[in-house]
């Protein structure tokens, strides 16, 4: 019995592993005023393994990006290509496919880092439903100095994110 | 003349309420993307009393996010009755403000040139573009208002003797360089995609003085700007004075440059 527990708490660990995960993002740049600015972005964007493709709204500086399927997503990354650009990252809404995953006190881990959901408490999510990133290097000021905590995470690092 | 000349600056003003910061004749405080080159071709020249011209081949990459530095050859027949190769410059500036929003930004940068050229000193200008050795400092502030941009700089300028010729002792060493940079992004009026080809017009005005030598002058520059493809672009410019108190090479030239932008190279 004992070992069945195991074995199914290891299958569905594995699992959600396997499953949950980004499928997509949208990425709006702030900044960007030129076509110019925007190519130079999109190219830096799309040197990352895990970006599959990027299609770009010139309008309203939004990169619109399908992330590959088996490939871990890291969002520092994205934050990090459009600053080389010279840009900032005004919002990202990314799509994150939860299947098996429970939230539990607000939080869960992907590929080696840990996310704290800010609102929704105790919300048992499911499917693919997308959520906002409010740290630093994702939002304005304005927004990430309200969710600034001392959070640390055991492996990796911690990202807050609304639904 | 000072009525002129302000309403030559007040309608430049205007003007300006329509452009973009790509300037043609000065830098703004944003920088290259991180990991691009630039590479740009131009030539710049004046008719009056004979045809001169000077052509330069510049290449620019972005070191990081906020270091891009340029390197610069200059070739003419300004000082001589052929086409000679003339020295080069290097440049460096860094970003050290931003304060984006999403159609808005406000960039910051300081930046450093050095020249080393072999022509003859005739000029009191101290122009690092080809004429004289020596050394600038400056900073630059740019403010951009989704289709305008605005920008100002103020610079140190210090000549060296250049390779082979001295400056004459008669001549100022030290001068203060400003500008003031409007553009405005005339088309497309609205962007569809990558390939639409951008139009931007713009009105510059560019002045030095040597302190202590009643020496300086101002220019007003036009300048018109195509991007095909959102990696090539095309520009002209006329620098016309305002007033002139200076012997220089600069005065009534045009300008026609082509750059070629190559994206996440390295």
């Amino acid at each position: 019995m004992k070992t069945l527990k195991i074995f199914l708490i290891i299958f569905i660990a594995s699992i959600t592993a396997a499953k949950a995960q980004f499928t997509k993002a949208e990425l709006q740049v702030s900044g960007l005023t030129c076509s110019m600015c925007s190519k130079a972005t999109e190219k830096s964007l799309r040197t990352l393994n895990f970006i599959g493709d990027i299609k770009a709204d010139l309008n309203r500086n939004v990169f619109v990006i399908t992330f590959k399927k088996d490939v871990p997503v890291n969002l520092d990354q994205i934050s990090k290509k459009v600053q080389n650009a010279g840009f900032f990252v005004n919002n990202l809404k990314a799509t994150f496919n939860f299947d098996i995953v429970k939230v539990n006190n607000n939080a869960f881990n992907y590929g080696g880092d840990s996310y704290r959901v800010v609102n929704g408490e105790g919300k048992t999510l499911a499917g693919p439903v997308t959520v906002t990133v409010v740290d630093k290097g994702f939002a304005p000021s304005s927004v990430y100095k309200k969710y600034t905590t001392a959070d640390k995470a055991e492996t990796g690092r911690v990202y807050h994110i609304s639904i | 003349m000072k009525i002129i000349l302000l309403s030559v600056i007040l309608s430049g003003m205007t003007l300006s309420a329509f452009s973009q910061e790509l300037y043609v004749n000065t830098e703004p405080a944003s920088n290259m993307a991180t990991h691009s080159l630039g590479i740009r071709l131009e030539n710049q020249g004046y008719f009056n009393p004979e045809y001169k011209n000077r052509t330069s081949l510049e290449v620019m990459y972005g070191a990081s996010k906020s270091l891009m530095v340029h390197g610069t050859l200059y070739a003419s027949d300004y000082y001589q009755h052929q086409q000679h190769l003339e020295g080069g410059s290097v440049y460096a500036k860094y970003r050290f403000l931003s304060i984006d929003s999403v159609q808005s930004h406000f960039r910051g940068a300081v930046f450093v040139k050095a020249a080393s050229i072999s022509n003859p000193v005739y000029n009191q200008e101290i122009a690092l573009e080809g004429d004289n050795s020596g050394f600038q400092t400056g900073v630059v502030f740019t403010k951009l208002i989704h289709k305008l941009a605005l920008s100002a700089s103020t610079s140190y300028l210090h000549g060296f003797n250049n390779r082979g010729y001295d400056i004459p002792a008669t001549n100022a060493r030290d001068a203060i360089g400003y500008t003031l940079s409007a553009g405005y992004l005339l088309f497309p009026r609205k962007y569809e995609n990558y390939n639409q080809v951008n139009l931007n017009v713009y009105t510059e005005l560019l002045g030095k003085t040597n302190p202590g030598y009643g020496q300086s002058y101002l220019d007003v520059a036009p300048a018109v700007q195509l991007i095909f493809n959102s990696f090539f672009r095309v520009d002209f410019s006329y620098h016309a004075p305002l007033y002139n108190e200076m012997t220089r090479t600069s005065k009534n030239t045009y300008l026609v440059r082509l750059e070629y932008n190559l994206f996440s190279v390295f």
